[in-house]
């Protein structure tokens, strides 16, 4: 862990978990992480996706709805108001960003703890998701991710930052 | 800064101290009506009415329930000498504390504070040991949070909260 300390602009690896809490997407590109079995990937990836209920269970305060959509006559947003559940979580040594969509899918994304810019990553993978998956007339919803345009789009996003 | 509440497990999984600085109302989430469409319902694969009627204690399982996943699940992704610190949700951050004989503390607070584990740490070797661990009367296993939540306890938790974490 401790020998790459010059170059700590690593990305560990990136989880995708479906909005039914299965691992659809897991990919490793850098090491750093224990390795674990396939099995054990799918364990960790149900348990954080009942963590990550539990968290929004947990909400000390309620975010307050912002005043338009409490207004009478205006449809009531569905999104505006939900505590959101883990985004970041830190631990020694790593971290892990969550990035949650609208539709529940989850991105996990395992990093150095010092990355910056996260958020902009986070935010290009999910474009890439976007073009490469989403649009893909050969994937199904919710199905283990296989497209390569998707891996070959992420390694040279990853690799070229890194 | 916002201090949403504190809270000590220990070893046996049972929670020996807990301290809320939350009115009551805020904490269930009865007041604000917060909209729910039935289609909102599904999308995300939750309810969001779950929250209501849940007690206090029912608070301090889910805590240690989650606090002892996350902290395994660490573990098992970074190796054993790896330890988890905190968490962070839109609405507030968790921050983790763990003792060599396994007692957890636990703090809740608003997003935007740095990690406050040597404020946690500092919690325990300079309050709980020093008023509780020391106490002649006080038991050694704290069943029900027994000889904890005693006087001194209380205000240097209080003197040490209002010190270290200014409003």
């Amino acid at each position: 862990m401790y020998g790459r300390a010059k170059d700590n602009k690593v990305v560990f690896a990136l989880f995708i978990i479906s909005k039914a809490g299965g691992l659809i997407y897991n990919r490793e590109f850098h090491t750093g992480m224990s390795k674990l079995t396939s099995n054990d990937y799918l364990m960790l990836a149900g348990s954080f996706h009942g963590m990550h209920a539990i968290t929004k269970q947990l909400c000390p305060a309620f975010p307050v709805p912002p005043p338009s959509t409490t207004a009478a006559g205006l449809a009531p947003s569905p999104f505006s108001s939900r505590p959101s559940g883990i985004e970041v979580l830190e631990s020694s040594h790593f971290r892990i960003q969550c990035f949650q969509t609208l539709t529940g899918t989850k991105f996990l994304l395992f990093t150095e703890p010092q990355q910056p810019n996260i958020d902009t990553m986070m935010r290009k993978i999910y474009e890439l998701y976007a073009d490469f998956v989403m649009k893909n007339p050969f994937y199904t919803v919710e199905m283990p991710i296989r497209c390569e345009k998707f891996d070959r789009g992420l390694d040279g996003f990853v690799k070229v930052r890194s | 800064m916002v201090l949403y509440s504190f809270y000590i497990f220990d070893r046996h999984t049972e929670c020996i101290y807990s301290r809320r600085w939350t009115p009551q109302a805020a904490a269930t989430g009865g007041k604000i009506p917060r909209p729910v469409s039935s289609s909102s319902v599904t999308s995300n694969g939750e309810a969001t009415t779950g929250r209501k009627g849940m007690s206090h204690s029912d608070d301090e399982k889910l805590i240690f329930g989650l606090v002892f996943s996350l902290r395994n699940m660490v573990q098992k992704l970074g190796g054993e000498d790896d330890t988890f610190l905190s968490y962070r949700t839109g609405e507030y951050k968790l921050h983790y504390y763990e003792t060599p004989t396994r007692m957890k503390f636990v703090m809740l607070t608003d997003t935007k504070q740095n990690n406050l584990r040597p404020y946690l740490h500092q919690i325990w070797a300079n309050l709980y040991v020093e008023y509780v661990v020391k106490n002649p009367l006080a038991p050694t296993e704290h069943p029900g949070g027994i000889g904890v939540a005693n006087e001194m306890f209380e205000r240097g938790l209080e003197a040490f909260i209002t010190a270290v974490l200014p409003v």
